[in-house]
């Protein structure tokens, strides 16, 4: 401390009296950091709060167990250990601030070894946070890659390999020098306040480099988590604060996760429009290393939502095939099992799910329904489902691709008043018009939803006598009237003004008919491959 | 590094099973209660196997005991013989009752041609239990030691991993014939499928391989080779194969198969062809000819008689479901989706000269479609008497019907009985014989309605079937949590030699020879 330069002038300009020195040397005292703690502190806060969900999926679509015979599959594989290790670890997200904690626990140690272990001085301790932030911004960058079609057992078992061979490297060290070990958590008492700002300023750039990077190129990979989180917890209102928050995102997996919480809570008429529906591209690649369009993410619970239990179980089975089993897909072959009556095999994946940690309340809830059937046609969620069940049966392969809009374009018998509102809002969405008139009638005498209204009003130049057939459309052909006016200047170049003007007519559908999703018109987007497909 | 994970690799499993060798070796001694109270309910056991006829050269039947009260179990074993050999043996919390291998042994090899008569006690809060007694018979014959399958998870469009894999029914031993890839590779990733034999025997062997280095694997003469069995004039490849007895020479079916999914039906999965033919293949010379090749007719899953005089196969006659006279090619898969259930085959046969190697005319012997019903998978027993076919409301796959159950044909009497005892409400299907005869192994979805789990029952002198128990495993627990479908099961005497490396070689080099067509 004493060769602090701050200190030499600061002792010059004491002035009369005696106790003042020492007073004025504390006050002016350098602020030094623990940069360590608060590395940790930074990282724990960005892996539990800002990329949290990102990792729940991540856990959700992992699987672990204690059982070897059970985890061959993976521990038969190159560095299979390893990966045993880091999906155990990754369990931990089940709950983000517990899995936070450890993900930042874990790479502010690796920091600390590393800086002991090559001797850094404090001129250079900075560098020791290099990898740490190198590994977070890897995490960002490969994006929904974290968990999709990937080996989620990386992500915790690489750092927490980096770990065990830095702790190895640290502990021979020690054993060979004399030299006292660096506290963790106390300040540095031999680094400059630049050196000690350095490591701040690396820090701080480096996680925020990290953020701008998702906000920037991967906006879409919190949200689609936050979503996908939401449709676990059954948190229909959070799912559609956060798509309609997110409004300007366009991503396939945010509008399907949105439809899902519409759907739930009836107001599939209304509020669809809320968001922007062109689709940009994810930046997502499938096993074959390919660009994928990511669909599989969300074809399970897609269809299940829309009453298409069968259908949903036949993604969830696929995705077990090619992922391995996950606790996400578990949980939804669990719901389909039950829905479609099949005890037994309800029962063998709640066996296997009870012994994946954190899914014991999972297990109890849905256990009791195999011991009492009534429980699940009492359950909210699924009462709502079996509404939407199909009364005949057919195949899927029958129907255009997803099923679950290509089942409700082609929708002539329903269960529910609510099965027949998806399939005339399946209508609208494909701007199929004739389908949606054709289905009308069960509405007819009421008023209709918003979106409705104006999808019958659209029509009713052609179809006169619709007008009469509904209540309440006279405000809204006013709106219509003028809605037509003003986009008299912008019918030209429509895909050219569809963003510019999504804010002033956000949940409108009549923009939505003459701007919205006109890509799809255009170009088909990327398909899976299904090249190893076959009759197993 | 390489060896680091290596070792951990290895590590964590060996730990697992360190603390499970100490954990089994801290339970105590299983001793019959002193006290107990019998009661009338018998107890429930997973894999059911409460009187069943067993061979005396089966693995231990361990099971589960699921009682909604009891902490302890303790099961006695009692042989009806007069050596009258007794075993006892324990179960904690879970259930589970695994018995001593070489007891086992020696209680079944003292009690063959007689029963051993079982007894299950409960430790409840209340005091111990004696639950009902049951029996199992022990049966003279014993059955083919080697049950070759291959795990996958049960339909569906996708496959990833998979193998080929030889269970010893003696003891636990499983032995990996070939696995595709273990991790995804897109230009590796392969389906394998079919495994057959020539009469019960290894050394004569083939299976398919599918997508990415497909082809034929025949394995003679301990090596093996990659065919093409492809022609203009075939409707896609060798399909479902059958060995002739004693000729080199395979029986297959060609097939052109779709697969469609239910939205709102039980059954999840139907499995079609649109057209298919029989071929017949001589490895040795790697020559293919068309034994039926008809467009009315849907021809598929060839099986030789034992003396190799006949070729049984099923029949549909597509030309009685659609107009195909005006119908164009593309258009039949849709109406045979539209139609599915009325797709229905029957059991035919050819007469087969073996030495002027030349086919007579199809002749009927079950009309299954006359009374609404469809045959596939015809197997004729080792002493050429019965036909054991699996027969369901329609279709060919039946594997995804789950009104399919196991019927014989008695060649010798004339006529067609289902296998009740050994058939259940669920899916009974792919089946093969004990090369005494005397065993059944069939595939069954008796126990989720899903995976299916191979079956044995005991097939008697007088052509009746006794109840089937499931292939037993050492940990009972096994098959619950087992998310992989056992398929194709075939019984053979002796142990698939070849090395899974030499077959991964032969795979994986070039294109395989094309076979030759002839006329």
């Amino acid at each position: 401390m004493s060769k602090n330069p701050h200190n030499k002038p600061a002792a010059k300009r004491t002035p009369v009296h005696k106790a003042a020195p020492a007073k004025e040397q504390k006050q002016r005292k350098p602020l030094i950091l623990p940069i360590l703690p608060l590395f940790f502190l930074l990282t724990w806060a960005w892996a539990a709060i800002y990329y949290g969900d990102v990792f729940r999926i991540a856990r959700e679509n992992s699987f672990w167990v204690a059982s070897p015979e059970q985890m061959k599959f993976i521990l038969d594989q190159s560095y299979g250990g390893l990966w045993y290790i880091g999906r155990l670890a990754l369990q931990l997200f089940r709950y983000p601030i517990i899995g936070g904690m450890f993900f930042a626990g874990i790479l502010a140690a690796s920091s600390w070894l590393l800086g002991y272990s090559m001797r850094l001085t404090p001129r250079w301790r900075w560098i020791q946070y290099i990898p740490a932030l190198f590994y977070i911004g890897y995490t960002t960058s490969v994006g929904l890659n974290l968990f999709f079609e990937a080996e989620t057992g990386r992500i915790l078992g690489i750092p927490l390999l980096a770990f065990a061979i830095l702790l190895i490297w640290g502990v021979i060290i020690k054993s060979f020098s004399k030299k006292a070990t660096p506290s963790f958590v106390r300040i540095p008492k031999d680094e400059t306040p630049r050196q000690n700002y350095l490591q701040l300023g690396v820090c701080i750039l480096g996680l925020a480099g990290s953020i701008s990077f998702t906000q920037i190129y991967r906006p879409y990979v919190p949200v689609i988590s936050k979503m996908m989180v939401g449709q676990i917890n059954q948190d229909w209102d959070g799912m559609q604060k956060t798509a309609r928050a997110n409004a300007d995102l366009s991503y396939r997996a945010i509008a399907a996760y949105y439809a899902m919480a519409l759907v739930q809570t009836d107001q599939v008429g209304e509020r669809v429009y809320d968001i922007r529906l062109d689709y940009d591209t994810l930046h997502v690649v499938g096993w074959d290393n390919c660009y994928n369009n990511g669909n599989s993410i969300y074809f399970p619970e897609g269809n299940y939502y829309a009453g298409l239990v069968e259908t949903s179980y036949h993604y969830a089975f696929e995705k077990l095939v090619m992922n391995g089993p996950c606790a996400h897909g578990l949980r939804m072959m669990i719901k389909c099992a039950l829905m479609r009556n099949e005890w037994p095999l309800a029962e063998k994946y709640l066996r296997i799910l009870k012994q994946v940690p954190f899914e014991g309340d999972f297990c109890e809830k849905y256990g009791a329904m195999v011991r009492n059937p009534k429980l699940v046609n009492a359950d909210p969620e699924m009462a709502n489902i079996r509404q939407l069940e199909p009364v005949d049966d057919s195949f899927e392969n029958l129907y255009q691709q997803p099923t679950f809009m290509g089942y409700n374009l082609r929708l002539f018998k329903a269960r529910s008043i609510n099965a027949w509102k998806n399939s005339l809002a399946v209508c609208l969405y494909t701007k199929l018009m004739p389908d949606f008139l054709q289905r009308l009638q069960p509405l007819s005498g009421s008023i209709p939803p918003e979106n409705f209204a104006d999808g019958i009003l659209l029509m009713t130049n052609k179809y006169p006598e619709l007008e009469k057939m509904f209540n309440g459309l006279d405000f809204r052909a006013t709106r219509l009237g003028g809605f037509m006016q003003e986009i008299q200047p912008y019918l030209k170049d429509r895909p050219g003004f569809a963003k510019e003007l999504f804010p002033k007519y956000k949940g409108y559908y009549p923009y939505y008919y003459f701007f919205g999703n006109l890509k799809a018109t255009k170009k088909r987007e990327p398909q899976q491959q299904t090249s190893n497909s076959g009759v197993n | 590094m390489k060896s680091f994970i290596h070792s951990f690799r290895k590590t964590v499993p060996a730990f697992g099973i360190l603390l499970f060798t100490l954990f089994a070796s801290c339970q105590k001694e299983a001793r019959l209660p002193e006290n107990f109270t019998e009661i009338t309910a018998k107890a429930v056991l997973f894999p059911d196997y409460q009187d069943v006829t067993i061979p005396a050269n089966i693995a231990p039947l361990n099971f589960m005991i699921t009682d909604s009260s009891a902490t302890e179990y303790v099961v006695h074993f009692q042989s009806k013989a007069p050596s009258s050999d007794q075993l006892l043996a324990g179960g904690g919390e879970d259930g589970k009752i695994m018995i001593d291998s070489t007891q086992w042994r020696n209680l079944l090899t003292a009690s063959k041609g007689q029963k051993i008569a079982v007894s299950v006690y409960g430790n409840r809060p209340s005091g111990w239990v004696k639950f009902k007694d049951y029996n199992l018979h022990v049966a003279e014959e014993p059955i083919d030691p080697y049950l070759s399958y291959r795990l996958i998870e049960p339909g569906y469009e996708l496959y990833r991993q998979l193998g080929l894999y030889q269970r010893n029914l003696t003891n636990w031993d499983v032995h990996t014939i070939y696995e595709n890839n273990r991790t995804y590779e897109e230009k590796n990733n392969h389906c394998i499928n079919c495994h057959n034999y020539k009469s019960y025997s290894t050394q004569d062997m083939l299976f398919h391989v599918r997508a990415n280095h497909g082809g034929t694997i025949v394995i003679q003469n301990g090596k093996a080779k990659k065919v093409q069995i492809k022609d203009s004039t075939i409707i896609t490849a060798g399909v479902y194969p059958s060995w002739h007895p004693t000729k080199d020479l395979v029986a297959f079916s060609t097939n052109k198969t779709g697969q469609t999914f239910h939205l709102y039906h039980p059954e999840k999965i139907e499995v079609m062809d649109e057209a298919s033919d029989l071929l017949l293949y001589n490895p040795g010379k790697n020559e293919v000819k068309h034994i039926l090749r008809t467009r009315n007719d849907m021809e598929t899953f060839p099986n030789w008689s034992p003396d190799g005089k006949t070729l049984y196969y099923c029949n549909c006659e597509l030309n009685k479901v659609l107009d195909l006279e005006t119908m164009p090619d593309s258009m039949i898969a849709r109406e045979i989706a539209l139609r599915y259930n009325l797709i229905k085959y029957s059991l035919k046969k050819v007469d087969f000269d073996p030495q002027t190697q030349t086919f007579g005319e199809p002749q009927m012997v079950v009309d299954a479609p006359a009374k609404g019903k469809s045959i596939t998978l015809p197997r004729v027993s080792p002493d050429g008497r019965y036909v054991l076919y699996t027969e369901g409301d329609y279709g060919q796959f039946h594997i995804w019907h789950k009104s399919s159950d196991l019927w014989v044909k008695d060649l010798q009497a004339d006529t067609c009985y289902a296998l009740k005892p050994a058939n259940s409400k669920d899916v009974d299907s792919y089946h093969t014989w004990s090369s005494n005869g005397r065993w059944i192994v069939f595939s069954s979805r008796r126990d989720d309605g899903n995976y299916t789990r191979p079956y044995i029952a005991y097939f008697d002198k007088n052509g009746k079937a006794r109840k089937a128990f499931m292939l037993p495993h050492e940990d009972p627990e096994y098959t619950l949590l087992l998310l992989r479908s056992y398929n194709v099961p075939e019984l053979t005497t002796d142990a698939v030699t070849i090395p899974a490396s030499e077959l991964r070689e032969c795979i994986y080099d070039g294109d395989g020879e094309k076979a030759k067509y002839t006329k």
